[in-house]
C-alpha cells in the first residue's frame, strides 16, 4: 500500500464507571485500517463495556469515541452502516427463519430485501446450512447459530468489524474457512475487533493485540513485540504474566485435593 | 412473511411519524417482524388450552374472542338503571383490571425484550425509531383488545344510552388506556430500579398466574351474577372513592348526563383528566433512564434470604424420602416446581382451582340445604375430592419443562432406579403444592363440619396418595421434567379425563363407607395398608427407561 492508512477508530481518555466502580480508566487508542486488532482481557477488565460504547449501546461515558473520523455522540446512527457486530450471547430472534431474520437485519442497514436475501442464502450454502434456511432459528444447534450471526454481521460489507468470540461453537473446518475469511478482509483494508478468550487463535490471526486489565490497556503491539519485551513464549503466558496471574499452581492443586476428599 | 393489516392501516399515519423524525419504513420492517414473532408464541389467555401450531395463525387473535365475551357479560350492567356513577365504574373496572394484567402477561415481552439492545441498538437505527416501534407495537396489542372488550357494551351503550353516552366512553376509554400504559411501564421502571429483573420477572409470572385463575373463576362468577342482576345499585360518595381510577372516570358521565354538580364531582372529573396526562408525562421523562435500567434485565441474580423457614422444608425432606437418590430427586423437584416460571404458569392455577372447587360444590350443596346447620350435618363435605382435580394435569405437567434439554443429567448420571426419581418428584409434588392447599381447605371444612369429620379428611389425604400414584400411569415412561412444553398437545389433556372420571368414584366408595356403622374407620385402615403398598409396587420403573 503506498497511501498512509487511514484512522479508523480513535478513544481519547474514555472513562466510565458504573456507580463507584471504575470500569475503563482513561483508555487511550488508535486502530487503523486493515488491523485486525486482538482484544484481550479477564472477566470484567472491560472489554465488553468498551465494544459496547463504541456500538452505541452505552451513551453515558466521559472521554472521546471517534469511528471513521466523526465523534459518536454528535453522529450517533449513521456509522453504524459500516458496521458489523457479533454478539457474544446469541442474542437473536429465533423465532424466524435464518431468511426472515437475515433479510430482516440486512434491511435495517439500507439494502434491498430481495438482494439481502439472496446474498444471506449463498452464504448460508457456504457454511452448509442452505437446507435450514427456512426453519426456525430456535431449531438450530450452537453453531448454526453462530454462522448465522457471522453472517448477518458480515452481510452489508461493514468496513469494521466487532466480534465478540466469534467462533464459539464452530467446528475445525468452519473456524478454518472464518480466519481464511478475516484474514481476506482485513486485506482489503477492512478492520476487525476481535475479543476472545481463546489465546491460541487471537495469538495466530491478530496483527495487533490489545490487552485490557483492570479498565487499563496494559500491552499493546504485535504479538512478536509482546514476547520481545516479556521474554515469554506463549500468549496465554504473557496474558498471565502481565494480568498478575501466578498462583494457578496452588490453585488447581486445592481444587483436586476438594474433589477427592472424601474418598476412602 | 405476512403482510399485517394492522400495519397497512398504519400506513395512513406514515406523515405523521416521519413528521417527528421517525424512520417510518424501518420501524413498520420491525413491527413487521415483531407481529411474526407473537404469532408464534401464545397469550397467557389462551395458554390453558395451548397445542402444537405450526402455522403462524395469531394466537392473540383468538384470544380476542374471549375478550369479547367478557364484553358481552358487561352488557348487563348497562341496564341497571340510568345512574352512570355506578354503571360505568363497574364497567370500567372490569376493563382496567382486564387491560392492566393483559399488559402485564402479554405485552412485558414487548417491554422488555432485551435482545432488542444487541440487534436493533447496534444496528444504524435512531433510538427514537426504537422506542417509536415499541410504542407502535403495544398501541396495536391494545387497541385489539379494547376494541374486543368495549365494542358490544360501546354499540348496546350508545343505542341505551344516546350518542352523547357513547362519545364519552370513547373519550374516557382513550384516557384509562394512557394511564394504563404509563402506569405500568413507570412499575416495570420502579421494580427494575429497585429490585432487579430476576424480581420483575417473578411480578409478571404471578400476574400472569392470577390472569389464569380470573378467567376461570371468571365464568363461575359471571354466571351466577345473573342472580344478583335486580340488585339496588346506588352510589353515594365517599372519600375513598376517590382512590378507585375507574370512579374518576365515570365522575364526567355523572356530571354530563345526570346533571350532577358539587365538588366531589369536579375533583374526579380533574383527576380523570389529569392523572393520565400528568402520569403519561413522566413516563416520557423517564424512558431514557427505563431504557438503562432494561440492562439490569440481563443480570440473573438475586438476594437470597429467608434461611430459618427452609430448615423446616429440609427436615421434611428427609422425612419423607427413603434413600439418597430419592431425596436428591425430591430436591429438584421442589426447586423445579418453586423456581421455573412457565412451569408455575401452568401448575399453579390448578392450584387455585383445587382449593376453589370443593366451595363451588358446597355452595351448591348450601343452596340446596337452605340453611347452614343442615348443611353442616350433612355429608357434604366429601365436597373436598373436588380438590383431587388438579392432579392429573398437574402430574403430566411434571414431565415438561422449558429448560427439557438438561434432561441429560439422568441419562449420564448413574441412577440404577428410576423409581426413586418418580417417588421423589412425586413427593415434592404433594408435600410443596398439593398438601398446603389441602390443608387450608380442610382447616375450613373443619369449621363448617365439626372435628367429626377428622377421619374423613384423613382417608382423603390417604386417597390422594393413592391417586397421585396411579395418575403417574398417565406420563408413562417419561421422565420428570424432560419434554419441552412445545411437545404437549391436546391429546394430553384428553389423556387426563378417564384419571379424572376416577375421582367420583372414590367419592362413592367413601360416600358408602358413610353409610354403614364404623365403615369410615374400617376404610381408613384399608386405605392405611393399601396406600404403602401402592406406592410399592405401583411405581416400580425399570432402570433402561
Amino acid at each position: 500500500m503506498d497511501k498512509k492508512p487511514d484512522r479508523v477508530l480513535s478513544l481519547k481518555g474514555l472513562t466510565k464507571r458504573y456507580g463507584d466502580k471504575l470500569v475503563l480508566d482513561d483508555i487511550d487508542l488508535d486502530v487503523y485500517e486493515g488491523q485486525i486488532i486482538g482484544y484481550i482481557g479477564p472477566n470484567g477488565a472491560g472489554k465488553s463495556t468498551t465494544v459496547k460504547i463504541m456500538l452505541g449501546l452505552e451513551a453515558t461515558y466521559a472521554g472521546e469515541v471517534e469511528i471513521f473520523g466523526e465523534n459518536i455522540k454528535q453522529n450517533n446512527v449513521d456509522y453504524k452502516y459500516r458496521i458489523g457486530y457479533v454478539p457474544e450471547m446469541a442474542d437473536l430472534y429465533d423465532n424466524l427463519s435464518a431468511r426472515e431474520y437475515l433479510s430482516f437485519t440486512g434491511e435495517l442497514y439500507g439494502m434491498d430485501a430481495e438482494q439481502a436475501e439472496t446474498k444471506a442464502r449463498a452464504l448460508m450454502g457456504i457454511f452448509d446450512l442452505e437446507e435450514v434456511f427456512d426453519s426456525r432459528i430456535s431449531s438450530y444447534s450452537k453453531g448454526m447459530k453462530q454462522k448465522v450471526l457471522l453472517i448477518s454481521s458480515l452481510l452489508h460489507d461493514p468496513d469494521l468489524l466487532f466480534l465478540d468470540e466469534p467462533i464459539n461453537g464452530l467446528d475445525a473446518n468452519s473456524v478454518m474457512i472464518f480466519k481464511e475469511i478475516l484474514a481476506k478482509l482485513s486485506e482489503q483494508g477492512k478492520t476487525i475487533f476481535y475479543s476472545s478468550h481463546i489465546m491460541e487463535v487471537v495469538e495466530k490471526i491478530s496483527s495487533r493485540i490489545l490487552l485490557l486489565n483492570e479498565g487499563k490497556i496494559v500491552a499493546d503491539g504485535s504479538f512478536g513485540e509482546l514476547r520481545q519485551q516479556n521474554k515469554e513464549g506463549s500468549l496465554e503466558e504473557i496474558f498471565n504474566q502481565l494480568t498478575g496471574f501466578k498462583e494457578y499452581k496452588d490453585l488447581s492443586e486445592e481444587f483436586v485435593q476438594i474433589v477427592q476428599r472424601d474418598k476412602r | 412473511m405476512k403482510n399485517f393489516k394492522s400495519l397497512q392501516l398504519l400506513d395512513v399515519f406514515k406523515g405523521l411519524f416521519e413528521k417527528a423524525d421517525i424512520d417510518y419504513s424501518t420501524m413498520r420492517r420491525i413491527l413487521q417482524v415483531k407481529l411474526t414473532m407473537d404469532g408464534r408464541r401464545t397469550s397467557t389467555v389462551m395458554s390453558q388450552n395451548m397445542g402444537k401450531s405450526k402455522s403462524d395463525s395469531n394466537q392473540f387473535l383468538k384470544s380476542l374472542w374471549f375478550y369479547a365475551f367478557i364484553g358481552l357479560t358487561l352488557v348487563p350492567i348497562l341496564f341497571f338503571g340510568e345512574n352512570y356513577m355506578f354503571q360505568v365504574s363497574l364497567v370500567l373496572g372490569v376493563f382496567m383490571f382486564l387491560i392492566m394484567t393483559t399488559m402485564i402477561s402479554d405485552f412485558s415481552s414487548v417491554l422488555l425484550d432485551v435482545r432488542d439492545q444487541t440487534i436493533l441498538g447496534t444496528r444504524p437505527i435512531t433510538s427514537k425509531t426504537i422506542s417509536a416501534s415499541k410504542a407502535v407495537h403495544v398501541t396495536i396489542y391494545l387497541f385489539f383488545v379494547t376494541a374486543a372488550i368495549i365494542s358490544i357494551p360501546l354499540i348496546i351503550g350508545t343505542i341505551r344510552h344516546g350518542v352523547l353516552f357513547g362519545l364519552l366512553l370513547v373519550f374516557t376509554i382513550l384516557l384509562s388506556n394512557l394511564f394504563i400504559v404509563a402506569i405500568t411501564a413507570m412499575l416495570y421502571y420502579l421494580i427494575l430500579k429497585f429490585f432487579g429483573g430476576e424480581r420483575l420477572r417473578d411480578m409478571i409470572n404471578y400476574v400472569q398466574i392470577g390472569l389464569s385463575i380470573t378467567i376461570v373463576l371468571g365464568y363461575q362468577v359471571v354466571a351466577r351474577a345473573f342472580e344478583f342482576v335486580d340488585l339496588e345499585a346506588t352510589f353515594t360518595p365517599e372519600w375513598w372513592t376517590l382512590f378507585l381510577p375507574p370512579v374518576w372516570f365515570s365522575a364526567q358521565f355523572a356530571i354530563v348526563l345526570n346533571g350532577e354538580a358539587g365538588i366531589y364531582y369536579y375533583v374526579l372529573t380533574a383527576l380523570a383528566l389529569l392523572v393520565p396526562i400528568l402520569s403519561f408525562v413522566a413516563y416520557m421523562k423517564i424512558l431514557p433512564a427505563y431504557e438503562e435500567n432494561l440492562v439490569k434485565l440481563m443480570d440473573q441474580t438475586t438476594k437470597v434470604s429467608k434461611r430459618g423457614r427452609f430448615d423446616l422444608f429440609k427436615r421434611i425432606a428427609s422425612f419423607v424420602t427413603r434413600s439418597k437418590e430419592e431425596h436428591a430427586f425430591y430436591h429438584f423437584a421442589e426447586k423445579m416446581l418453586k423456581n421455573e416460571r412457565e412451569l408455575k404458569l401452568k401448575i399453579y392455577p390448578s392450584l387455585g382451582f383445587a382449593m376453589i372447587f370443593p366451595f363451588v360444590f358446597l355452595y351448591n350443596n348450601y343452596t340446596a340445604a337452605g340453611s347452614f346447620e343442615a348443611l353442616g350435618s350433612g355429608r357434604s363435605y366429601l365436597s373436598i375430592y373436588a380438590a383431587l382435580m388438579m392432579i392429573p394435569g398437574v402430574v403430566i405437567m411434571l414431565q415438561y419443562s422449558s429448560k427439557s434439554k438438561g434432561a441429560w443429567i439422568y441419562h449420564v448420571s448413574p441412577v440404577t432406579d428410576l423409581t426413586n426419581s418418580i417417588k421423589g418428584t412425586l413427593k415434592a409434588l404433594i408435600v410443596r403444592l398439593f398438601l398446603p392447599v389441602y390443608i387450608a381447605v380442610s382447616v375450613i371444612y373443619l369449621v363448617i363440619f365439626g372435628v367429626r369429620i377428622l377421619p374423613d379428611l384423613l382417608i382423603v389425604l390417604l386417597v390422594t396418595l393413592t391417586y397421585s400414584a396411579i395418575c403417574f400411569k398417565i406420563i408413562k415412561g417419561t421422565l420428570p421434567f424432560s419434554e419441552p412444553f412445545e411437545s404437549w398437545s391436546q391429546s394430553d389433556g384428553w389423556k387426563t379425563l378417564p384419571f379424572a372420571l376416577l375421582i367420583p368414584v372414590f367419592g362413592l366408595i367413601h360416600f358408602g363407607a358413610t353409610l354403614i356403622p364404623f365403615g369410615v374407620w374400617i376404610y381408613l385402615a384399608v386405605t392405611l395398608v393399601v396406600t404403602p403398598l401402592i406406592w410399592k409396587y405401583g411405581l416400580k420403573r425399570s432402570p433402561s427407561s
